[in-house]
């Protein structure tokens, strides 16, 4: 049905364990009732993807896993989201720790305004306080990792807002990925790049799930297919159908699903 | 074979022709000679402050900025302990006033509840607009007195014989007037400029720059200290020059509570004088050589605020766009 698109090989394991578990959440901006009735599971190291039409709360659905709404006093969830057994939006969890274990990737490539090495360094050292020389390792390593450090490495000590879309955005990934995190949470990381930086950022999430458990919104639909495990498609605050992309691109069984996935709404 | 031509033929559009408005040409004309107006008055100003003034400095020369006499019975005049008044009272203003407004801006933007926060911005809105001369007389009839009976007294017998504080904090004849009060005084008078510049600085950063921070776990502290302040950084800055600005230049509070003494000392509690109240005081009754001086006075600090203005409109207009 899918010609146009090409899909990830089925490199998807059936038996890992479930990271992230979410149970019959709901999600309020003030009155208004934006998410209704969530379920859903995330798998160990794989990338799962949420897609659907703008406003269908896929975005606002992201931003719970780390607790980012905590900023919004009118925002608030009710439900369970058990990572790893425990329920990460009751009020008793400590929102910081929580964020340095679930990273997230904006829309928007958001250097701070600091060296290169120190946007890096920054979230190693909110929790941790390693020796200089371990510091630079880590810092080494989060670059390699997202695939900056031959663009950057004689120019550590100059300003991160210096370098190019795309390249901030592999910084923002890089600072991410310093601090060690078990989830990455990417919110249309792509949707502000060239294509050929967008090609960079994919390669790069497919190096990244064999270390984290990757949960990306996208606009794109060939990009979910590309690099996605599972996908669940959303509408109008509910998730509509979760399955492996694959089934969800070949071989839905919703109808609003293979509606949107064939680009006749959305 | 002429219709075929017709039928492809361009139809002649109507001729459109600008109206000659003579409305427009006044219009214009007026608003460049209302635009004239003020490059005008600027030069005129400025102008007429060095011919006045230039008496006093071919008289004295380089002596009027470094002396320190203000006889107005053997005409000399030195503007020394003026010019000292005027940068100290605006440096105690800034060390007093930065802070607070800092504290006032992060607040309002990144801690406060929404039904707390729009009742303190509009008290700092009216703040800005309260008039100097009511900061004056709050400063000479309630602030004075007040500061004489519950800081200077005490303050001066604690410090009393202890090296460098006791001369720099010990007052001699504790009023409640002096150096210090002004620049309190000017720092009440500086924090809504710095405190409403500063929040909306910070209002702009986007939101999602402050999100990724605290998304990798920072705290408030941390995101202000480290991502907020500095993003806002230069404009910062430019916010505290514009309140420098108007703290060398304010007269009617600084007059009041000042004690407009013309002598150098080594303490702030004791009464000093700064160039505006100078000015204010003596303008009066001032003649020939005096008035002379009191104009170049001017000269000087009209040179300075604008130098000080200059550099903060080129400060705050530098906000990092994303």
């Amino acid at each position: 049905m899918l010609s146009t698109l090409e899909l990830s090989p089925q490199t998807l394991d059936a038996e890992a364990p479930v990271r992230i578990a979410v149970k019959n959440l709901d999600f309020y901006y003030g009155e208004h009732k934006a998410l209704k009735n969530i379920n859903l599971d995330f798998r160990d190291r794989h990338v799962t993807a949420l897609i659907g039409p703008s406003g269908c709360g896929k975005s606002t659905l992201l931003r719970i896993f780390n607790r980012i709404y905590s900023l919004y006093p009118e925002q608030k969830a009710t439900g369970e989201i058990l990572l790893d057994g425990r329920n990460i939006i009751s009020n008793n969890v400590d929102v910081n720790e929580l964020r340095s274990r679930i990273g997230m990737v904006f829309q928007k490539p958001t250097p701070f305004p600091m060296s290169i090495y120190d946007n890096v360094a920054f979230g190693i050292r909110l929790y941790e306080k390693p020796p200089k020389s371990e510091l630079d390792d880590r810092v080494e390593g989060a670059l390699r990792r997202a695939a900056l450090w031959d663009e950057v490495k004689d120019k550590l000590k100059s300003s991160g807002m210096g370098l190019s879309g795309g390249q901030q955005q592999r910084l923002c990934i890089a600072r991410t990925i310093a601090q060690k995190p078990e989830v990455i949470l990417f919110d249309e990381p792509t949707s502000a790049l060239d294509p050929i930086s967008t090609g960079k950022i994919e390669d790069l999430l497919e190096q990244l799930k064999s270390d984290f458990t990757i949960v990306i919104v996208t606009h794109n639909m060939q990009q979910a297919a590309r690099i996605s495990q599972y996908t669940a498609f959303m509408y109008l605050g509910e998730v509509i159908e979760f399955d492996a992309t694959n089934t969800i691109f070949m071989n839905p069984h919703k109808k609003q699903t293979q509606d949107y996935v064939t680009g006749r709404f959305g | 074979m002429s219709a075929v031509t017709d039928q492809f033929a361009v139809p002649s559009a109507p001729v459109r022709k600008t109206p000659m408005g003579t409305f427009d040409l006044v219009f214009r004309n007026a608003s460049l000679l209302a635009a004239l107006f003020v490059l005008v008055l600027l030069a005129g100003i400025m102008v007429s402050m060095v011919v006045g003034g230039w008496p006093a400095f071919r008289e004295f020369g380089l002596g009027f900025i470094t002396s320190s006499v203000w006889d107005t019975q053997n005409e000399q005049y030195g503007a020394w302990p003026a010019i000292v008044g005027t940068l100290s009272t605006a440096l105690i203003a800034l060390v007093v006033g930065v802070p607070l407004s800092l504290g006032i801006a992060v607040f309002l933007t990144q801690l406060a509840p929404p039904w707390f926060k729009q009742p303190v911005s509009t008290a700092i809105e009216l703040l800005a607009a309260v008039p100097s001369i009511i900061y004056g007389m709050w400063g000479l009839f309630v602030f004075a007195p007040l500061f004489a009976a519950y800081v200077q007294i005490p303050l001066s017998s604690l410090v009393e014989g202890m090296p460098i504080v006791g001369t720099i904090l010990y007052s001699r004849s504790p009023s409640g007037l002096g150096i210090l009060s002004a620049g309190i005084i000017l720092a009440f008078m500086i924090i809504p400029f710095i405190a409403s510049i500063t929040r909306d600085m910070l209002d702009q950063i986007p939101s999602v720059l402050r999100e990724s921070a605290y998304g990798i776990g920072a705290t408030t502290w941390e995101v202000v200290r480290h991502v907020l302040v500095p993003q806002a950084g230069v404009s910062i800055i430019g916010a505290i020059m514009l309140g420098l600005g108007r703290a060398l230049g304010e007269t009617m509070a600084v007059t009041f509570v000042v004690g407009n003494a013309n002598r150098l000392s080594a303490s702030v509690m004791d009464p000093g004088s700064t160039i505006a109240s100078r000015i204010a005081n003596e303008f009066n009754e001032a003649l020939g050589l005096q008035l002379n001086a009191l104009i170049a006075l001017g000269c000087i600090l009209f040179f300075v605020t604008f130098v000080v203005l200059v550099i903060a409109r080129l400060l705050v207009a530098r906000v990092k766009r994303y």
